[in-house]
């Protein structure tokens, strides 16, 4: 799976919204973290809801469910399904 | 994704039957036990091992350290519980100490704890575990609750897959457990570890070959330490080249930078094979993964609600300290009352002979070590409820929840738990902090915890909220609790910007499914912390009780006897005269309040005690001798007393507290009058931010020592003292017009 013009980041997805990561940025501080969890090319995640005041995103990754911060999510591109 | 290729058939049999002799004629085989995190992994533990785990900390560091000895026939088992890791290569102080006893402890066995219900993921650091030469057993844990979510694992598919037997198990209910040692030993056996793109085998086979001509690093590892070099993880970089194996590291290093330069990245390389090889074994294990709507989300569509989230979060804090204070004060009171005047009228009989020896014990060490003891039941309601909160997964609910707040100080949500946990009792929120993963973080949420206004705290804002603003004592109390918060995140917001900067950056939370906690985890748990406060009221505070006591009998003016001066006159009552001053301008400059602060710093409502003393005489020295029936019977009848009020107050849960509930009823009290004679509001006022804000007690102080040294725990004591006497001065100076 190589970047395309469609793909977004993980930030701009809306909770009920899911997509498949493309790529992981190379300078993510959390990149080891989340390649061992799971963030691998063809991943699926889920975008379940927002925290009460928007933030952080609490994300479903398999049978996982993760909180990111929205800031964290930028690093992530996605693309929707 | 790529295609998985298929699993290695290179199981080295000469290594795995030499292995199995060897444990075979080693006496005390040493078992690893490693698994993910939320597995269930200390459940099962405590099912195995139950009262025989011994825990401790590694060496160094604050993180738990967990060992067995056990039977089984003829032999003995050595049982390592690891803290829990989603993988190997660290992030956590737990992680780094997993793996540095994978590397170190020449283990014998490993035993991988897996969550049946979260297979692909667990599977990750299962492959990781295979790459090391060590002969495994997979526990399947948590199968109960995989079927429930209509995930079937079939565990020997998954057993033929990975090459190492795997035993079903449920730790709750002790399913699986009783068989679980004797496979162990007899049945592990090395997997099969996974085959990764050529160019990373032929990288790592080259890398492998090197530590074999140099003989220093354990043979078990050379596989796992070659292909941790070629994901390039940086604290193994370190370590090799700090044990002088800068050659290798630059090996591991050119092969890298060969790798990138053909446009393959060894780190996500790896990563994705290990997770297509997971995929793979996954689908094999659970043919018809069907998930089912669960009560985690159910119960997240609640606990996690945009508008219900923080006032489900609120209500529960809020039943949490109802459901410490109403259901151990009974006890509280009784520890605290009844049962010392029983104790001391045992010690009136026993040591009436003895008048110097009867003195301390009575009117020192009875109401001294047995105000501190008469904690123990709110600090055992009090951690069984936050055991009940960690465990069954609401703690990182609350986390997600508080995030957003706790940003603007540089800390994530989890730094909320031990700030909240500080409301009830300093000493265990210290201990909290653990649970954060920065050491700059767990530093500075430590030294802003003490701000935090306490149990203890309490008692000294009653009775003079009662002695001096008889009206407004509710917002006096209120307003402290208030102040000690505000306080705290200043004097955060202010480390933060000169001694504690922020490291690093990303927030990642796992959000485990909720549970029904074991309730024999809970109790273990509970019980230990408990016991080691209690251990710090043996040694600590009866040592500074006994010192105060002698004080306050060594007379300071000539011709008169020890034991037998008014308080005034005592060494205590002396130096608290020459100290006096530097309170002066905070409006309290009497010695008999600042006498009292001193002892405030064994435990705060000490305060309250030692004022008492003071200004109300002697009376702990006119205790009445008891019989050993009497005192029995008198036990026995406030025990059920405590038990019944108890039980009684459990309606009254959910009722709002009030604040200052008690104040209209110390009005009246001999003390609150002596008070609002000695003090003007205006000096009372200033008083209770002193108290609030001053020193934390030897009880925190400790804890602070021993989870960050005592350069810190006494930082922490200085800092507080020169924030305490500001703040009291201000509100002084302030308050005495208005008031």
């Amino acid at each position: 799976m190589t970047v395309s013009p469609s793909d977004v980041t993980l930030s701009t997805l809306k909770p009920g919204e899911a997509a498949h990561v493309v790529a992981l940025d190379s300078k993510h501080p959390l990149r080891r973290r989340l390649l061992e969890l799971g963030f691998i090319r063809g991943a699926k995640v889920d975008v379940v809801r927002l925290a009460p005041m928007g933030d952080p995103v609490h994300l479903r990754l398999g049978n996982t469910d993760l909180a990111l911060r929205a800031a964290d999510l930028v690093g992530v591109t996605v693309r929707r399904s | 994704m790529t295609a998985s290729p298929p699993p290695s058939p290179r199981v080295d049999e000469a290594a795995c039957a030499d292995t199995v002799a060897r444990l075979r004629a080693h006496r005390e085989p040493r078992t690893l036990v490693v698994g993910n995190p939320n597995t269930g992994k200390s459940t099962l533990i405590n099912a195995v091992a139950g009262t025989r785990l011994k825990v401790g900390n590694w060496s160094g560091v604050t993180v738990e350290k967990r060992e067995a000895h056990l039977k089984r026939g003829e032999q003995t088992i050595h049982l390592l519980d690891l803290p829990g890791a989603y993988s190997l290569s660290p992030h956590t102080p737990e992680e780094l100490i997993t793996r540095t006893a994978l590397l170190d402890e020449a283990p014998d066995v490993l035993l991988n704890v897996v969550d049946a219900g979260n297979l692909e993921r667990n599977l990750y650091l299962t492959l990781q575990l295979l790459e090391f030469r060590v002969p495994m057993l997979l526990a399947l844990n948590l199968v109960d609750e995989a079927k429930n979510k209509g995930l079937e694992v079939d565990a020997a598919a998954l057993s033929q897959e990975l090459g190492v037997p795997v035993v079903e198990t449920v730790g709750v209910k002790n399913i699986g457990t009783a068989g679980l040692l004797d496979a162990t030993l007899s049945r592990a056996q090395i997997g099969h570890p996974l085959r990764y793109p050529e160019a990373i085998e032929t990288a790592a086979a080259d890398l492998e070959d090197k530590m074999a001509a140099l003989a220093t690093l354990p043979p078990h590892a050379y596989r796992y330490l070659a292909l941790s070099l070629l994901e390039g993880d940086p604290s193994l970089r370190g370590r090799l080249s700090a044990t002088g194996h800068t050659p290798l590291v630059d090996a591991a290093d050119a092969h890298r930078a060969a790798l990138e330069l053909g446009g393959f990245d060894p780190l996500i390389e790896i990563a994705e094979a290990r997770y297509a090889r997971a995929g793979d074994i996954a689908r094999r294990a659970v043919p018809n993964a069907e998930l089912k709507l669960t009560l985690t989300e159910r119960l997240d569509k609640l606990a996690l609600n945009p508008w219900l989230g923080i006032p489900i979060f609120l209500g529960l804090v809020l039943l949490v300290f109802r459901l410490t204070f109403t259901i151990a004060a009974p006890f509280v009171d009784l520890i605290g009352g009844p049962l010392q005047d029983v104790a001391s009228g045992w010690a009136v009989s026993l040591l009436g002979g003895i008048p110097l020896l009867k003195d301390v014990v009575v009117g020192a060490i009875i109401p001294g070590v047995g105000t501190v003891l008469s904690f123990l039941p709110t600090l055992l309601v009090l951690y069984l409820a936050m055991s009940f909160l960690e465990d069954s997964g609401y703690m990182a609910r609350a986390a997600f929840l508080a995030d957003r707040t706790m940003r603007g100080l540089g800390l994530d949500g989890r730094a909320f738990i031990p700030l909240i946990l500080g409301f009830g009792c300093n000493v265990p929120a210290v201990y909290a902090t653990r649970t954060l993963e920065r050491k700059s973080d767990r530093v500075l949420v430590s030294m802003i915890l003490p701000f935090m206004s306490c149990s203890a705290r309490l008692p000294v804002y009653v009775i003079f909220s009662a002695a001096l603003f008889p009206k407004a004592g509710a917002w006096v109390v209120w307003s402290m609790y208030v102040l000690g918060m505000a306080v705290a995140f200043a004097f955060a917001w202010v480390l933060r910007k000169t001694s504690l900067p922020a490291e690093g950056s990303g927030v990642l939370l796992e959000l485990p499914p909720y549970r029904f906690p074991a309730w024999k985890v809970m109790w273990t748990h509970a019980a230990r912390r408990t016991a080691s406060f209690a251990k710090r009221a043996r040694t600590t505070v009866l040592a500074t009780v006994a010192v105060v006591w002698v004080l306050l009998s060594i007379p300071a003016v000539n011709g008169q006897k020890f034991g037998e001066v008014p308080p005034a006159q005592s060494l205590f009552g002396r130096a608290s005269q020459a100290v006096s001053p530097i309170f002066s301008p905070l409006g309290f400059g009497n010695w008999q309040a600042t006498g009292a602060l001193v002892p405030g710093f064994i435990a705060k409502e000490v305060v309250v005690g030692t004022l008492g003393q003071i200004y109300l005489g002697e009376e702990a020295k006119r205790a009445a001798p008891l019989g050993l029936v009497a005192g029995l019977q008198q036990t026995a009848l406030s025990t059920w007393e405590a038990v019944k009020t108890s039980v009684q107050a459990l309606p009254t849960l959910i009722a709002l507290p009030s604040l200052g509930a008690d104040s209209s009823a110390e009005q009246k009290t001999p003390l609150a009058k002596a008070l609002a004679k000695a003090f003007t509001p205006a000096a009372g006022l200033a008083y209770l931010v002193f108290v609030l804000l001053y020193t934390p007690c030897v009880a925190t102080i400790g804890a602070m020592q021993a989870e960050h040294g005592r350069r810190m725990a006494w930082m922490t004591v200085a800092y507080e003292m020169g924030i305490a006497w500001v703040a009291g001065l201000l509100v002084y100076q302030i308050a005495r017009h208005f008031l």
